[in-house]
């Protein structure tokens, strides 16, 4: 799922400098441009975002008051403050203010790019599963009263939404501007969806009274009324089903290893290959004993020159790559 | 050597690993799938001697280092000479320390002389 990064300074040079800086990340992260914190606003009404990059002193609305908007109005969006003003007592007051990160101007693209990517994995940390049904995922959430905060990009119509829970009690929904009953029952109507999820969740004001359940069957009928016609029946898979393209996904992958790893990556070749179906079948059915959930992926040494990545699919997807390669860096980058 | 003495060495052979935050537990199969030790942090809902492995074992032929992923944890599968030791952990384990760990035990899972074979401490389903 790409992320949307907005970066909100008042130096349009600065701005259009990062965004071209930040273009080898594409694959990792999208880039939002806003000159001050009243453009930035907009921008966080429009847009689902994952992380905040600012400027402090700007026109209009500078940083410190974007900051504190932030923290009251979406809680869950970490700050990260860039300012060529820099003192200890700024960087404190940031920091209390509830900014994740404090880098002082002049900076290397490569340091914010590292910190962003970091943050943004924390979105992550829970997990993430592709081409689910929502609505019977999160009733899996409800029954195990967890508390975690999840993003969900809606697999036909790019449509992003996020969701907050409190031991299995939906606290609040967002998607573009609406929020509340609204904008679950909006997302409770997405057929499939890719979804991460983040342990913990930074909302505590509970916006949405109503059990999951109605708001689940509200939204089934309002979609019914909407579409009459048939309603593709839903399916939980793991990974993404290599599909009718199976050429263009891979080579997909292998660009998104080569781009986040580099040449180190030691990728060798990447195919589909039926002879590991059965192995695989095997191996997730130890993951089922123990309640593991869906088998995402394998790496398996064999202790010769070649390594195996296998991920579970209608036909096993095979990555072979050298022995030597910086596994849990590709396991990681396959993962997101 | 007796059964709880041979448990409780194999107890503490496999501490530091189960001293890392998030590892759930250990299991120690012999090659033909017996569970020869297991030890977890808590209870599980399952007993795995109560499930046939020696399929999962069979899959696991040839690979010396297996890194199971899945959406709520992941199982680290290393081959001993005795065997494929199996850990369970959460996602957010640091996978290079579970990896140093299991070197430094490597040398200490060894085949015992003769007469001093491990036995299954854990009857099958059934058995």
């Amino acid at each position: 799922m790409i992320k949307n990064v907005l970066l909100v300074d008042d130096d349009t040079e600065m701005l259009h400098a990062l965004r071209e800086g930040f273009k080898k990340y594409q694959e990792s992260f999208a880039v939002l441009l806003a000159e001050d914190g009243l453009q930035a606003l907009k921008r966080l009404k429009q847009n689902i975002i994952s992380l905040v990059v600012t400027d402090l002193k700007m026109p209009n609305m500078d940083g410190f008051e974007l900051l504190a908007h932030i923290m009251e109005h979406y809680p869950d969006i970490p700050v990260i403050i860039i300012t060529g003003y820099s003192t200890p007592e700024m960087e404190q007051l940031a920091r209390k203010g509830g900014a994740v990160g404090y880098i002082a101007k002049p900076f290397l693209i490569e340091n914010l790019a590292r910190q962003i990517l970091t943050t943004l994995r924390r979105e992550s940390e829970g997990g993430t599963l592709h081409n689910v049904s929502s609505g019977m995922f999160l009733q899996l959430i409800e029954m195990e009263q967890k508390t975690c905060t999840i993003r969900l990009e809606e697999k036909s119509g790019g449509k992003k939404g996020i969701l907050f829970f409190s031991d299995g009690e939906l606290l609040d929904a967002r998607v573009n501007n609406m929020q509340g009953e609204s904008a679950a029952h909006e997302i409770f109507s997405w057929d499939a969806v890719n979804l991460s999820i983040q342990n913990g969740c930074a909302l505590k004001e509970n916006k949405i009274q109503s059990d999951l359940q109605p708001l689940i069957l509200e939204a089934m009928r309002r979609k019914d009324e909407e579409e009459p016609e048939e309603v593709p029946e839903s399916v939980m898979e793991q990974i993404e089903p290599i599909g009718e393209e199976p050429a263009d996904r891979l080579k997909r992958l292998k660009l998104r290893i080569e781009q986040e790893i580099g040449p180190q990556c030691g990728l060798e070749d990447l195919y589909q290959d039926e002879f590991w179906d059965s192995r695989v079948a095997q191996l997730s059915k130890a993951g089922e004993f123990f309640h593991l959930g869906g088998f995402t992926l394998a790496y398996i040494d064999k202790g010769d020159a070649h390594d195996y990545i296998l991920m579970p699919g209608q036909k096993t997807t095979v990555i072979t790559v050298d022995s030597k390669c910086p596994r849990d860096k590709i396991l990681r980058v396959i993962s997101e | 050597m007796s059964v709880s003495n041979c448990m409780e060495r194999m107890r503490e052979r496999f501490k530091d690993i189960l001293r890392t935050d998030g590892v759930s537990g250990v299991m120690l199969f012999s090659f033909n799938g017996d569970l020869i030790f297991k030890e977890f942090k808590s209870s599980v809902n399952e007993e795995p001697e109560s499930r046939d492995w020696s399929l999962f074992i069979e899959s696991l032929e040839g690979m010396r280092e297996t890194d199971l992923i899945f959406e709520k944890g992941r199982i680290y599968i290393r081959k001993t000479e005795i065997g494929y030791m199996v850990i369970l952990m959460a996602l957010f384990v640091p996978i290079a320390m579970i990896r140093l760990n299991c070197d430094i035990l490597l040398p200490s899972l060894k085949p015992a002389k003769s007469g001093k074979k491990f036995g299954r401490f854990f009857k099958k389903k059934g058995g």
